[in-house]
């Protein structure tokens, strides 16, 4: 175990650059999804038509297959037909689909889980479907979301790992190739990735507890 | 001011309302009773379209309920409606509890709705917890607030579904005093509830319901003292006796 060596000056930069390629990629992805997530989710939970049919289909087909599939297809089939994008830009699109449509599922939980008796109080008050949504069920629901969500969000962390399958420069596919530059450096720049994913993700999950003890 | 006319609703296969014919005038106070399942709840949320009726009649101040042209955020403006379980929203203050439809409804200013409902918390006695949340209040409390929400609106009618039903027994009384005042007032109401005190104090007129029927109504002192129908009189003898 070569651990000096491992941790060389260049080494610990390059795990950095692409420490921050994972970072840029997940947050966009976090913040995307979450949008996709609350429009799609809404959209069921709120039976628009047609709409809220399109919305079944897209999540249970986005759902049961695999993130790796998406992330080929956005990389790799998406440009046979025209559309090409950049490798972090697939990545973030493949991101954003998959787990937009695994959070769509959380929205409306968190949404159906409001007691019918908040929607009545607001609709016989004379506000609108759409009012008592935004000003009654939705800050509730949102509230519940909260621990999935960032259950989720962790995932989606993790889960940008997979793009080292198309070659995107993030955290993991430096440590790859870091680990294939030294005869012993496999299990020191491993060690020090785990630590730096675990952190990374550790701060989220204290930062969702502040959350819901602020909101509890 | 609510007229029924041969209200019919089903559930599916179950007959919940059997030709509703009912007339509430404007002042009147009118208390309905029955065993639980006797559709009682359900005619009155019928009232704000809560439920949607099968056939028949149903107007309110002359605009007919159920009739697709109507816009019913328009009709349940000018009714309150207080629930078993009050129902506050708990993510909003006692005070924005009461604010938000007049202001998002009525498009009152938020300083003028926030005076009227201090106005309401006064008259239902809890105007020092306007900045209180709902969970921080007894049950008791929480049922005032949903009075004061009620009139903040200034409503010509308001509907009671069983208001003290979820209620501890000491906190009925400051529950009913509040809706005793009201009643004087002269605001329209019709009280869906199992306080037999009540019904016998305050209301004009009692409804006696039974299997989806109005089986029986008359003035309260004739409706305790000399029930005409048996069925009436055997409810009677069982919420009476105890």
């Amino acid at each position: 175990m070569d651990f000096a060596g491992a941790y060389s000056a260049d080494n610990l930069k390059f795990l950095l650059d692409g420490l921050y390629v994972t970072l840029i990629v997940a947050f966009t992805a976090i913040i995307l999804s979450f949008l996709l997530g609350c429009i799609i989710g809404v959209v069921r939970y709120a039976k628009v038509p047609v709409l809220s049919q399109i919305s079944f289909v897209f999540v249970e087909l986005i759902r049961n297959l695999p993130l790796l599939l998406i992330i080929f297809f956005m990389r790799f089939a998406l440009p046979e037909v025209g559309i090409k994008l950049g490798l972090m830009t697939a990545a973030i699109a493949a991101l954003t689909i998959f787990e937009g449509a695994m959070i769509s599922e959380i929205v409306r939980g968190g949404l159906t889980s409001v007691d019918k008796g908040q929607i009545e109080a607001g609709r016989s008050s004379g506000l609108t479907g759409v009012q008592t949504l935004w000003h009654i069920v939705l800050p509730q629901g949102l509230r519940r979301m909260v621990p999935p969500l960032v259950s989720q969000f962790i995932s989606l962390l993790k889960d940008t790992s997979l793009a080292v399958i198309i070659s995107l420069a993030e955290l993991m596919h430096n440590a790859g190739i870091i680990i294939g530059h030294g005869y012993n450096y496999t299990i020191p720049t491993l060690l020090l990735v785990a630590l730096i994913y675990f952190t990374v993700n550790y701060l989220l999950s204290v930062l969702s507890k502040r959350l819901e003890t602020k909101n509890a | 001011m609510i007229d029924f006319h041969k209200v019919e609703k089903h559930y599916g296969h179950f007959h919940v309302l059997k030709s509703i014919d009912l007339h509430v005038d404007e002042g009147e106070v009118v208390v309905v009773v029955g065993p639980s399942g006797s559709g009682k709840s359900t005619m009155l949320r019928c009232i704000n379209r809560l439920e949607t009726i099968t056939s028949g009649g149903l107007t309110v101040n002359g605009v007919a309920v159920n009739d697709k042209k109507t816009d019913i955020n328009k009709v349940r403006r000018d009714i309150g409606m207080v629930f078993q379980h009050f129902n506050l929203y708990p993510h909003k203050k006692v005070i924005d509890n009461i604010t938000l439809a007049p202001v998002k409804v009525l498009g009152v200013s938020k300083t003028e709705a926030e005076k009227t409902a201090m106005y309401y918390l006064e008259k239902v006695g809890i105007a020092d917890k306007a900045q209180a949340y709902p969970s921080q209040l007894s049950g008791g409390q929480q049922q005032r607030v949903a009075i004061a929400r009620g009139l903040a609106m200034k409503p010509k009618i308001m509907l009671f579904d069983e208001p003290t039903s979820a209620l501890d027994p000491e906190m009925v009384g400051e529950v009913l005093d509040v809706m005793r005042t009201l009643a004087k007032e002269g605001m329209t109401m019709v009280v869906v509830t199992h306080e037999m005190g009540f019904a016998r104090e305050v209301a004009d007129r009692v409804i006696f319901m039974d299997q989806g029927q109005i089986v029986e109504e008359a003035a309260p002192e004739q409706f305790f003292a000399s029930p005409r129908e048996e069925r009436t009189r055997t409810f009677l003898s069982r919420v009476l006796s105890h």
